[in-house]
């Protein structure tokens, strides 16, 4: 009973949080000082064009008549029309959101799997070579721009070395695998395309490091902390004394404690990872969702960037409901 | 530690794949394929969407590049007519031509094309109407007299290469009518289906465009020029410049779109790759308000356009890749009228403004958009400005934010572009120096008939020799009295691996012709 208030509770605030988002996205993307018919015809058209276009659009009208037409609208699922490309803004999402949600679940995997190693190691051999490697990674890791650290593997791993593939999801003459969920990976598998898988996951690995990057040193700077911490318990102490191997006292003893604040870190970073993927998925000739936000952007196409933030909102609330519910779930405190 | 490097190593290289190479009949092109919106002929209005439905489709008339000057050339129509009132034009199609489907192309499929593009109102829709062909009157004036001939009936006796010119655009591409009917849904005259596939009579056929992925074509067996040697064209959507640049110089496509002139200039030094120029269509100018407090005096402006330095300009801020053109008309193009009147003379700058009552200069706001290339230029006029004593506050903006306020002319000096719709002079005249058409001229509020009458002489005026006299006459006006300096015109450039053979034939006048790419073949 208790957990299941607490998920009822929890789902209505986050149709008042994505209220919230929709109010926010739509009052910037309509009050700016900015006209989309200019940015969509270009600075040649005639001014009786620009005219019929802003009707056609339905631009014309008053701001709190279209407000309400699009908050209707996103009610019955629908998310407009994009002016740019003329079609549903949410068939062009669940078109590209596949690409962008497989390389964040890429990025978040190889965050943690990258993060906790680096951060025990640190921590177990504290102000020892590792650890200083790990300290540089990591102030590297949160300072240098997605941008340029793309740019640099691709120009080593591609370019010079040529263990890695280019940018892009697949090589261009490889036949892709039937599209049944969008994900490169899970669709090749599920067909049995081991040719594509092999390709797909090669092509994940430089994206996924370089948008998991700064994750990757945040969950390494937690999990030290955490670790150090944990080390200096007396149960440790005691576990030491009884004479266990020091590695089953790290992995057994205290790992496992020194995670929990890991665990909420990695709730918080997933939501970044999607908002990250804009550049990431520039450098490397994504095609995701970040990408056709930034392209609507770019011509003002209103109910593209609307949809397709709207879109990325709920799913980082519905990520965290998860998380808070599994949380719940284990710890009966957090159900206040 | 060295055991997990050791471990990564060995497994990127167990999974590493010796990259495959190109075959030699398929040609892949990285660009930007984020900006394509359609490929419809009667709806594209983006270069690159262009370039690809010009490989797609055939028009009436194409251009030629015939001694360095862009020329109407027959296309699907094997000649044509022009009536005595210089209004009424006959197009005799080819026979026996066949779309990708098989059907033939008759009179009907060019009439359809027509006015399927009139009723879809789409960014481009305003090009036709601008001679007088509309969706009211198009019954009349876009006719089939017989399955092989068609009409088409303007309003007024332009210059045959004004119309001409603008029947070359995208939506002149003449789609296949029963094709095109069958994948109608609900009256939208197919134009959901043929956003992203084909129906044309052109070289190739559209095979798939995967979104932000990639554009696939296939060569026509069937074309009426022959079979295209190149049999699979790709557009891999590549949106970083850096990395178009290393997949070229690496072998794994063929052209760069999209490169900057850095990137040229580091190319120059490998071997592998080719670099081609071409005049573009545009130009890049500074203009001032002449509603607008000093700039209503013609001294002033004439001041303005001594104080730049134009060749700092192309040097430096183009690295070279512009060409110093200062008159009305580009190069390329016909009455190209090669004068340069103007380069930086402080001191008679100076002297005009004193002149005018501005000895010790005034302050001025300058707007642009927020491009490095803009920014540079706009920081370069600031300082020739502030030589003569003029002190400009550049402002900075979004393009959408920008030209709602040019259009109201709400601005005291710009500095733009302006790009082609149809190579011709009259392109630029009208926009320029006619202000009853509400373009530039008008959006800097020079009010001036005389301009305005000439640049509409040179519109109407069929004879070539009297034409170019009259934008000789109308420039000469211009450059004393306008409120334009024009930069530069623009380059268009490629770098391309140099297996690639015939480049330079298949992409001479881009972007007013778009690529042959039949011409293209690889070593």
């Amino acid at each position: 009973m208790n957990l299941l208030n607490f998920i009822v509770r929890r789902l209505l605030l986050m149709v008042l949080v994505l209220f919230g988002v929709l109010c926010i996205v739509f009052i910037i993307a309509n009050v700016i000082p900015a006209d989309p018919i200019g940015a969509l015809l270009g600075g040649n058209a005639p001014p009786e064009v620009v005219d019929e276009y802003k009707k056609k659009l339905g631009l014309d009208k008053p701001l709190a008549e279209r407000f309400v037409s699009y908050l209707l609208g996103v009610l019955r699922g629908d998310l407009g029309v994009s002016f740019r490309t003329n079609r549903p803004v949410l068939e062009d999402i669940k078109k590209f959101f596949p690409a962008t949600m497989e390389l964040a679940i890429a990025a978040t995997i190889l965050s943690v799997i990258l993060g906790i190693w680096l951060g025990v190691a640190s921590a177990v051999n504290r102000n020892k070579g590792i650890d200083h490697f790990a300290r540089v990674f990591s102030i590297l890791g949160v300072s240098m721009p997605v941008f340029w650290t793309g740019l640099l593997l691709l120009l080593i791993f591609y370019y010079k070395l040529d263990i890695l593939p280019g940018p892009g999801r697949l090589d261009i003459f490889l036949t892709p695998p039937k599209r049944i969920t969008g994900s490169i990976v899970i669709d090749s598998l599920l067909t049995g395309n081991w040719e594509a898988l092999k390709n797909g996951l090669l092509h994940l690995i430089m994206p996924a490091f370089v948008l998991g990057y700064s994750a990757t040193a945040s969950i390494a700077r937690i999990t030290r902390a955490s670790m150090l911490d944990v080390l200096r318990q007396e149960y440790i102490t005691t576990a030491r004394s009884k004479g266990l191997e020091e590695r089953k006292v790290v992995r057994n003893h205290a790992l496992r404690n020194a995670l929990i604040p890991t665990v909420t870190i990695i709730g918080l970073t997933f939501g970044s990872l999607l908002e990250g993927a804009v550049l990431t998925e520039t450098v490397f000739s994504w095609p995701g969702l970040g990408r056709y936000i930034t392209n609507g952007y770019l011509v003002l196409d209103y109910p593209a960037v609307m949809g397709g933030t709207l879109y990325i909102a709920f799913i980082y609330s519905l990520v965290n409901l998860i998380v808070d519910i599994i949380y719940a779930f284990l710890d009966p405190r957090m159900r206040v | 530690m060295k055991r997990v490097l050791l471990f990564i190593l060995i497994f990127a290289l167990a999974l590493s794949l010796v990259g495959a190479k190109i075959p030699k009949d398929t040609l892949v092109i990285a660009a930007n394929t984020g900006i394509l919106i359609t490929l419809d002929p009667g709806a594209v209005y983006e270069v690159l969407g262009a370039v690809i439905v010009g490989a797609l489709y055939d028009k009436l008339v194409d251009f030629e590049v015939v001694n360095g000057t862009l020329t109407p050339v027959p296309e699907l129509a094997e000649r044509w007519e022009i009536s005595e009132d210089g209004k009424t034009y006959t197009f005799y199609l080819r026979k026996g031509i066949k779309f990708s489907s098989g059907n033939e192309l008759t009179a009907d499929d060019v009439v359809f094309s027509f006015k399927r593009y009139l009723l879809m109102g789409k960014p481009s829709s305003w090009l036709l109407p601008e001679i007088g062909i509309n969706k009211d009157n198009m019954d009349e004036t876009i006719r089939k007299i017989d399955d092989y001939t068609v009409q088409l009936v303007f309003d007024k006796p332009y210059s045959p290469n004004i119309v001409l010119g603008i029947l070359t655009n995208s939506f002149g591409g003449i789609v296949d009518k029963k094709e095109v009917l069958k994948h109608e849904v609900n009256g939208d005259l197919g134009e959901k289906w043929l956003t992203d596939h084909s129906a044309g009579s052109g070289p190739y056929v559209l095979v798939s465009w995967e979104r932000n992925q990639h554009v696939i074509l296939q060569a026509n067996e069937n074309y009426w020029k022959g079979a295209p040697r190149i049999k699979r064209i790709i557009f891999r959507d590549v949106p970083e410049t850096t990395n178009q640049r290393l997949m070229l110089e690496k072998g794994d496509v063929d052209i760069a779109w999209n490169l900057i002139p850095q990137d040229l200039e580091e190319l120059k030094s490998n071997p592998d790759i080719k670099i081609a120029t071409f005049p573009g269509h545009g130009n890049e100018y500074v203009a001032v308000n002449c509603g607008w407090g000093p700039f209503k005096d013609p001294r002033v402006r004439l001041a303005i356009k001594y104080a730049i330095n134009y060749d700092e300009i192309i040097n430096d801020v183009m690295l070279g890749y512009a060409i110093k053109v200062q008159g009305l008309v580009l190069k390329g193009y016909q009455c190209y009228y090669p004068k340069n009147p103007f380069k930086q003379d402080i001191e008679k700058a100076k002297k005009l403004l004193a002149e005018a009552g501005y000895p010790n200069g005034f302050e001025v706001e300058l707007m642009t958009t927020d491009t490095d290339r803009r920014k540079n230029e706009a920081v370069k006029i600031q300082a020739d400005l502030a030589k003569i004593g003029i002190k400009v506050n550049v402002v900075i903006m979004k393009g959408s934010q920008m030209y709602p306020k040019y259009r109201k002319q709400g601005h005291q000096m710009v500095l733009a572009g302006w790009g082609s719709d149809y190579p011709d002079p009259d392109n630029y005249a009208k926009p320029f120096a006619d202000y009853t058409v509400h373009q530039l001229a008008w959006r800097n509020m020079w009010y001036d008939d005389y301009a305005s009458l000439l640049a509409k002489k040179g519109g109407f005026e069929r004879d070539p020799v009297k034409r170019c006299q009259i934008y000789e006459d109308l420039t000469e006006y211009w450059f004393m009295n306008g409120p334009f300096a024009i930069l530069y015109q623009f380059v268009e450039y490629f770098a391309y691996r140099k297996e690639l053979k015939n480049f330079e034939e298949a992409f001479v006048g881009y972007s007013a012709k778009t690529p042959d790419f039949t011409k293209l073949y690889k070593e």
